[in-house]
């Protein structure tokens, strides 16, 4: 028998490990055909990156003069970005595994000390928040052993680096959460966030604007553009940016130079180390603290007598509204000419109301979609350069496939675990007269309605951007619009398949395996149709025929659109409503 | 056994918590009642540590929460209303992780855990995952592994909630066993029934502040009344009724 004592944070890690080999377990039960499906998505995603990176890095650094130093900057900029986007992970899933957990409450009220409890979270927020991009770089610096000949000890050396990499942005992410917690409620957060992106797209829009090119300039245009671009990205090399000694220790041990990869590698790892000792060992007291402001505050505004005199007069409107017409803007906005029965009316203004109220959930899609808004805006300062119909034409469709991306993760995100979400409140709205089927199907049109304007928007400003026709317009406005009810329709579907009615995060709903399956079935459809579409494009794509419409060719590439989007998204839907009407709640 | 001192919570501009000053004697079995939004779950959290008080102390077996919170949580025990669980975990293993987070060797776990399975009827479902165990036996694990290092103090908000006559009655007569044998008690509960069956004390909060403690009969000639605590409780909180209202007071 064994006596001996095991440390709290052992246990802890213990306990996560046995659940997540448990949660692999639980796999089993799923279709083999739909397991493959994912395996073979999975491995067909590495191999085609690495493809992919392992082309573009040659084709780049054969460009002759600049080409390693082009590739040199892709590689700053792409840590430089990649870091940007793992602080605002860590800082969102660290926010919520340490204020909004259950687990976290618990171990407080057990004799575990909080700087440890403090440190399992961190572990915890830092390997969830960081899984994609290891999965992401990971064909990237395969292929850029692979292009360069490293040494083998090349690839150990660089799971190493990117190892104690991901560390920085988990601690600082931790630590922003800390702060935020401490100072900022909901609305206050809101607020910031909101600002924060605004800020930061604008700052985008401004560091990237293309500048005019003159007809002199076109003859002299690669250098200049070379020039401006190198001018514009060297932000990405500035010295005290952690991706910065990542990528120089990347480079260098890939060049030969260990001297300067282990200079880089050991400032990183002093860095590590200090703010890795700090965190470890330092922070409990404060996330306690923070804890029991988060815990224990009302409204940060009340300070303020403007707010107050606000939140006076909202509460005397509101009784007012109450005895005369009980209802606030939302209500009234939907209720416009009674076209919407009321209960349909409820649920939608239900899921608008818990969409909005969900800061940390919006404010990524929001950045997405603000990202890909600032690029298609840009578009317009390149239509002089992309003098080719081919070109024009070949953007326009990645602009759909980026659309659609962008729109799969949303959909997966949000739509998918919406039924899971009911479950919890069936005792009122599965329920109610207007039956479970109908409010799956609602759910539907309601996110397909709300997406549409989003897609159809971004999709007719990419179109006008790019300087295309009427025809072309409505042909793209068009294949967006197809592709955003069946992406609603395959994410509502797999939902109502595969529920999971005991949890309430939408995260951990949305990482089991419907949400998986959802988002592997959605990128598969995402890429056949884009490929179907451009390799049939009525358009053609040799010079000679770019501007001659077939009709044959749009109606034959069409039909097996349309086609393929109605069984890839009726299928899950129908399957999901089948399952919903025998669903025992 | 658990002290509070002049213990005050605020919620932004409103008191969930004011001033309420109670000692609770080793082995006392005390209960807490109180209508909604009364300050019940906010006292527990800060007899916990889960929350701070605004100003105050709390002491739990002569520690003081806030500064020697390893002290006093290695004595304590709290099971909420709606307690945690690793759904991937069996009973066993989470009464085995709970005794560990104690510091209990693995022959003290397996000792207390004998005693303690079979009397909350867990011995059919101790190596099932719990996730698929209804909310009442979850409430038995919960309680069980709270119980298995036999904790000084004991604190538990809602007990019966989700529980059927027959479970809830083997709680009842555990806690009531546990407390004559000298652990301290402090339970939370809407059952006026409960309280006045098992507690040696009981107090009543209300907007914030103990308005009245005392044993059954002393809490019903407080209120003038001779019939059940129901009336004598109704009584003692409708006195109150001019003190600005809790109403709103955010969740912790």
């Amino acid at each position: 028998m064994n006596d001996r004592v095991v440390s709290p944070l052992r246990l802890l890690v213990d306990t996560a490990v046995l659940t997540a080999w448990r949660r692999l377990l639980g796999l089993k039960e799923q279709s083999w055909f739909l397991l493959s499906l994912i395996g073979v998505f999975l491995v067909g995603y590495v191999a085609l990156s690495f493809t992919l990176f392992f082309g573009g890095l040659r084709f780049i650094g054969r460009f002759p003069g600049l080409g390693g130093l082009l590739v040199e900057r892709l590689l700053f900029l792409l840590f430089a970005f990649l870091f940007g986007l793992l602080l605002i992970s860590n800082l969102i899933i660290a926010y919520t595994n340490l204020f909004r957990n259950r687990e976290t409450a618990f171990l407080l009220t057990l004799p575990v000390p909080r700087q440890t409890v403090l440190q399992w979270k961190l572990l915890e927020s830092t390997l969830v928040a960081s899984w994609a991009f290891l999965f992401l770089i990971a064909p990237l610096l395969a292929a850029y052993g692979l292009v360069n000949r490293v040494d083998w000890h090349f690839y150990p050396m660089v799971v190493l680096m990117v190892g104690m990499f991901i560390v920085l942005p988990g601690i600082a992410g931790c630590w922003l959460a800390l702060q935020i917690a401490r100072f900022l409620d909901r609305r206050a957060f809101q607020v910031l966030l909101v600002a924060v992106l605004v800020t930061a797209v604008g700052l985008i829009l401004f560091k990237f604007r293309p500048e005019p090119v003159t007809d002199e300039a076109l003859e002299t245009r690669v250098l200049s553009v070379i020039d401006r671009l190198l001018d514009n990205t060297r932000f990405a090399q500035f010295p005290l940016l952690p991706s910065y000694w990542l990528s120089s220790s990347v480079q260098s041990w890939s060049e030969g130079a260990l001297r300067t990869a282990l200079f880089f590698f050991a400032v990183l790892l002093s860095y590590v180390l200090f703010f890795g000792f700090l965190a470890m060992t330092r922070l409990g007291d404060s996330f306690y603290e923070a804890s029991s402001i988060v815990h224990g505050r009302g409204s940060m505004f009340v300070r303020w007598a403007w707010f107050q005199r606000l939140e006076e007069r909202q509460r005397r409107l509101q009784q007012l509204s109450l005895l005369l017409r009980p209802r606030d803007w939302l209500d009234a906005l939907l209720a416009w000419r009674n076209l919407v029965p009321p209960d349909v009316r409820a649920l939608v203004a239900k899921d608008l109301r818990v969409f909005w109220r969900d800061t940390t959930q919006w404010g990524q899609a929001l950045m997405l979609f603000g990202l890909l808004t600032v690029y298609i805006i840009n578009l317009r300062h390149f239509t002089r350069q992309l003098d080719s119909p081919f070109w024009i034409s070949l953007v326009s469709f990645l602009n759909l496939g980026a659309c659609a991306l962008n729109l799969a993760t949303l959909t997966t995100r949000f739509v998918f675990p919406q039924f899971s979400l009911e479950g919890k409140r069936v005792w009122v709205v599965g329920l109610a007269p207007i039956g479970l089927v109908q409010i799956v199907r609602l759910k539907f049109w309601l996110a397909s309605v709300a997406t549409l304007i989003v897609t159809l928007g971004l999709i007719l400003l990419s179109c006008s951007m790019l300087g295309l026709d009427v025809a072309h317009s409505v042909f793209f406005a068009a294949a967006i619009a197809v592709m955003t009810f069946t992406l609603n329709a395959i994410a509502v579907g797999l939902g109502a398949l595969y529920p999971n009615f005991k949890e309430t995060n939408p995260a951990k709903i949305v990482s089991g395996f419907g949400g998986t399956f959802c988002l592997v079935l959605s990128f598969l459809y995402i890429v056949s149709s884009v490929v179907l579409l451009a390799v049939a494009s009525p358009w053609g794509w040799r010079p000679d025929t770019l501007d001659e419409f077939a009709p044959a060719k749009a109606a034959f590439s069409w039909t097996i659109f349309v086609l393929g989007s109605v069984l890839a998204g009726w299928l899950p839907l129908r399957l999901g409503l089948r399952k919903v009407a025998v669903t025992e709640l | 056994m658990i002290e509070l001192h002049n213990v005050v919570k605020h919620f932004g501009e409103v008191r969930a918590v004011n001033g309420i000053n109670l000692t609770v004697p080793k082995g006392e079995f005390f209960c807490v009642l109180g209508p909604n939004a009364a300050g019940k779950t906010t006292t527990i959290k800060m007899i916990v540590g889960l929350i701070k008080p605004t100003s105050g102390s709390a002491r739990v077996a002569g520690y003081d929460v806030q500064t020697q919170p390893l002290e006093a949580r290695a004595r304590l025990s709290y099971v909420p209303d709606f307690p945690f669980l690793y759904d991937k975990l069996t009973p066993w293993e989470f009464l085995r992780f709970t005794g560990q987070l104690f510091r209990m060797s693995d022959a003290a776990i397996n000792r207390e855990a004998a005693e303690l399975v079979p009397r909350f009827s867990l011995e059919e479902w101790l190596n099932k995952p719990i996730e698929g165990l209804s909310h009442g036996t979850r409430q038995r694990v919960a309680i069980a592994s709270a119980l298995l290092h036999s904790p000084e103090v004991f604190v538990i908000d809602e007990p019966m909630v989700g529980l059927d006559p027959h479970h809830a009655r083997i709680v009842k007569d555990i806690l009531k066993e546990r407390s004559r044998k000298g652990m301290t008690l402090f339970l939370s509960t809407h059952q006026i029934g409960v309280a006045e069956e098992m507690a040696d004390r009981v107090g009543i909060i209300h907007r914030g502040q103990l308005v009245a403690v005392g044993t059954a009969d002393e809490l019903r000639r407080r209120a003038g009344v001779d019939g059940a605590l129901e009336q004598a409780f109704l009584a003692l909180t409708e006195e109150q009724e001019e003190v600005p209202s809790n109403e709103g007071v955010p969740r912790p």
